[in-house]
């Protein structure tokens, strides 16, 4: 579905990747992991194209992405949740999943979406008149999730959800991804846990200093060594 | 001397719903293209003489020309941010503010050189309505009314259609909203639409009203700046109210005093109030 | 010129510049261009003090209150009471200097900064501008009034313009000179910490309000001298042309327009901005009144967006490029 080949990404003279290249399947759920600062995010952003890549190609659907602005990325079906769940936070939590639906081709499936997501996040529910800004931390990375799915993405891409959550709130967050997954999404995930990260993936990439260090299944990642120690605390 | 400050009090209320108007206008292009548009209260003036223009030149029916002059303040308002807002809008801060300044210039001289320096107007007579002493303009009591109902109307507009949806996420936190599918630049255009197409409401208003002169929007520009800043920038509902508070307050010391302390106190309001609470009163957005 | 801090090639530039300065009264084929001369200094001279706070991020868009009490006090006081000029110029800096005091203190003291801080002074310009009209029996309102006719040292007026054109010469050196201290000091190092984040600068030691406030004073009182010599040059003042909130902005512009970062950037740009608008307002026939100033704002509206560095910092930039002289 979408096929990342050689991008570089520089942020002013600072070279951010050099040479990531990725796939992601149909119905697939792919991580990239990596410590801090290695570029993850700047990746899921060259994709949406918040950000341009000097050179390489992205695709999807077999069609070039690389280049576009975001608002025409979403509307070929590529959704981010951004980093630190952000919503709009004087908007209440049902305008919030509106904005969600904003693109003419999800439209006219806005209300029935809501009421949906309204069922499988009933926190949301109750609390929808209520301003985004006033939900906790967790309420609001669900918040953010949520919105990505009212606009019926064929590719979800995640940046970070467990960042700044606490355990219990991280775990309901990949619960909800499972779930995703159940429903035959198609998801990348960057995720500096990887631990909780792998237990979801169908395929993982490492990336170090903006370069792609290692690939694999997640039985590849649990057996190697090096990984092990580096990344799961083993 | 109550009759007086009554109905200094009350011309005070029916001013400052059209002040309301203005202030929502420049709240709206701040919060939204985070742009501050030194030269609202020029393009007042200039909504003015088209509607005048139209009017008296081509001899189109009062309403039909305030329509025309409402449609062409909202095109104006959509070409100085493709000529002038658009190659600015990552420049320093200061750099927007002076050449919108110099779009001061060009439109002040350009209304100048078109219709002259001298006062223009559309003569209308209009019923003044009495309760026992006091006196009050029907135009003014039409002005108030029509400010309030556009009001309504936009704000329904905001928080009902898709668009004004959008203007809201863009206006809150632009990166997530184009990560929603939407397009900024749109949304730019679509807000100086409609702070143009508000400053030929407010100029429609104005007809029965006042005269106008090529230096009429000057004041109306920095009056429109305190009442924005004093209600807290960005803020739609601080504008309003501080709309009324500070039409209220002019009108009021004007009858006491004169004009010139009117605004002098005015603008020590707005002085002390950036001393005390700069995000001013209902708190600033953006 | 951050490239030509310490190179000969900029010694030699600034002198001869400032040469060519000196020596133009004695080149110049009329009077009337001694008097294009002398404006361009002296709004040299107001824009250069200008800019010893704007360069730091503190954008004052309200200096007409300065050159408005420097211009109206000494001329108050000389056409009513007959005080000397030499006098009355202390009074006007003086008092510009107490009022940048107490409104700067409030400022800093609330911490209002940037947009705020820019319409703070806006609104400000506008009450001075205000105050004098309101008082018109003492000031003219806004026919504003005229300087009592008198020559000599004395009461420091000249039927020469040359004697103020070397004059306010040595006002623009004295400016320039300490745009310069300001530039070796520690104040520059302190300003430019508090720019960059006010946290970690007060984090280190820094006393903030003590340097915006040393700023803001100079660039006061400098800005106040500017509007005395105008005062006394001119011989006319009124609140439109020397107070409010256009020729507050008139003094941004020239700045900004030559650039606003380096030594000679508002003389650039005032040597522009003059010309200009005398140009505009010779050429055209008063039968097209209006259609200069509607020129004049477009070329001004063009070059904000073309030139954002300014005239003389785009040509630094572009030379920077060109000759790839490293940036210290």
């Amino acid at each position: 579905m979408l096929t990342v080949d050689a991008i570089d990404t520089y942020y002013g003279e600072f070279q951010a990747l050099e040479g990531v290249s990725l796939k992601v399947e149909k119905g697939q759920t792919v991580i990239v992991v990596g410590p801090n600062g290695a570029g993850k995010s700047t990746l899921l952003k060259t994709i949406l194209g918040l950000q341009k890549a000097r050179t390489g190609s992205i695709k999807f659907q077999d069609e070039e992405i690389s280049g576009l602005a975001p608002h025409k990325v979403v509307e070929r079906g590529i959704s981010m949740v951004p980093e630190g769940g952000r919503v709009f936070p004087e908007l209440s939590v049902q305008d919030n999943l509106r904005v969600g639906s904003y693109n003419p081709v999800a439209r006219p499936n806005a209300q029935r979406q809501m009421e949906q997501i309204f069922s499988l996040f009933p926190i949301l529910s109750d609390r929808k008149r209520q301003a985004a800004g006033s939900l906790s931390g967790g309420e609001r990375q669900m918040l953010a999730i949520a919105r990505i799915l009212m606009s019926c993405p064929k590719l979800i891409m995640l940046d970070e959800p467990s960042l700044g959550l606490a355990p219990l709130v991280v775990n309901m967050v990949f619960d909800f991804i499972q779930q995703m997954k159940k429903e035959g999404y198609a998801i990348l995930l960057v995720e500096q846990n990887a631990n909780k990260a792998l237990k979801v993936a169908d395929y993982a990439y490492l990336v170090e200093s903006g370069k792609l260090v290692y690939e694999g299944d997640r039985d590849s990642f649990d057996k190697n060594p090096y990984i092990k120690t580096a990344y799961l605390g083993l | 001397m109550l009759e007086e400050l009554l109905m200094a009090f009350i011309n005070g209320i029916l001013l400052g719903g059209v002040l309301a108007l203005l202030a929502f206008g420049l709240n709206l292009i701040f919060g939204v293209v985070k742009i501050i548009h030194m030269a609202y209260g020029q393009f007042v003036m200039l909504g003015f003489y088209f509607i005048y223009y139209f009017h008296t030149a081509w001899h189109m029916p009062l309403l039909v020309a305030m329509g025309a002059g409402i449609v062409v303040m909202g095109l104006l308002g959509m070409l100085v941010q493709l000529l002038i807002i658009n190659p600015l809008l990552n420049a320093p801060r200061l750099n927007q503010l002076l050449a919108l300044a110099s779009l001061i210039i060009v439109l002040e001289n350009l209304a100048q050189v078109i219709w002259g320096a001298d006062y223009r107007g559309i003569p209308i007579s209009m019923p003044i309505i009495q309760f026992g002493d006091i006196f009050i303009r029907s135009s003014y009591l039409l002005a108030f009314l029509g400010a309030i109902a556009t009001l309504g109307i936009l704000y329904l507009f905001l928080h009902k259609t898709y668009f004004g949806l959008a203007i809201r996420s863009v206006a809150q936190d632009v990166e997530i909203a184009k990560g929603m599918g939407i397009n900024p630049k749109v949304i730019y255009y679509i807000t100086l639409a409609a702070g143009g197409a508000l400053t030929g409401v407010v100029a429609a208003f104005f007809i029965p009203i006042y005269t106008v002169h090529p230096h009429f929007g000057a004041s109306f520009t920095l009056m429109a700046f305190v009442i924005v800043v004093f209600g807290g920038m960005g803020n739609l509902m601080g504008g309003f109210i501080s709309a009324f508070i500070i039409g209220v307050v002019t009108s009021i010391t004007a009858v006491l005093t004169s004009t010139e302390v009117a605004d002098i106190l005015a603008l020590v309001m707005f002085i002390l109030m950036m001393m005390v609470r700069p995000q001013g009163i209902l708190g600033a957005k953006a | 010129m951050i490239m030509k801090r310490n190179s000969t090639t900029s010694k030699i530039v600034t002198a001869g510049v400032l040469l060519i300065i000196a020596l133009a009264p004695l080149l110049a084929t009329s009077e009337y261009m001694v008097h294009i001369g002398t404006l361009i200094l002296l709004w040299a001279f107001v824009s250069t003090a200008w800019a010893y706070m704007a360069r730091f991020g503190l954008v004052s868009l309200g200096h007409g209150v300065f050159l408005g009490i420097g211009a109206y006090i000494p001329v108050m006081l000389f056409n009513y009471y007959g005080v000397s000029p030499w006098l009355g110029m202390l009074a006007g800096v003086g008092a510009a200097v107490l009022v940048a005091s107490i409104l700067g203190y409030a400022c800093f003291r609330f911490g209002l900064i940037g947009d705020y801080f820019a319409l703070v002074t806006l609104a400000m310009a506008e009450v001075v501008s205000l105050a004098i009209v309101a008082c018109r029996e003492v000031t003219g309102g806004s026919l504003g009034c005229t300087l009592k006719a008198s020559v000599g040292w004395a009461s420091f007026q000249f039927d020469d313009k040359r004697y103020f054109y070397y004059i306010i010469f040595a006002f623009l050196l004295l400016a320039l000179y300490i745009w310069r201290l300001i530039d070796k000091s520690r104040m520059r190092l302190a300003l430019t910490a508090i720019e960059e984040s006010e946290l970690a600068a007060s984090s280190m030691g820094v006393s903030i309000i003590r340097f915006k406030m040393g700023i803001t004073l100079l660039s006061a009182g400098l800005t106040a001298m500017g509007g005395v010599l105008y005062a006394q040059y001119v011989t006319y003042i009124n609140p439109g042309t020397i107070s409010g909130v256009g020729v507050s902005l008139s003094t941004c512009f020239k700045a900004i327009l030559g650039g606003m970062f380096n030594i000679f950037g508002p003389l650039a740009g005032s040597a522009i901005m003059v010309s200009l608008e005398e140009y505009f307002r010779i050429s055209f026939d008063t039968g097209f009144l209006g259609v200069s100033e509607i020129i004049f704002g477009v070329v001004l509206l063009v070059m904000i967006i073309f030139l954002p560095k300014g005239i003389v910092g785009s040509v630094s930039e572009w030379l920077n490029k060109r000759f790839g002289v490293a940036r210290s």
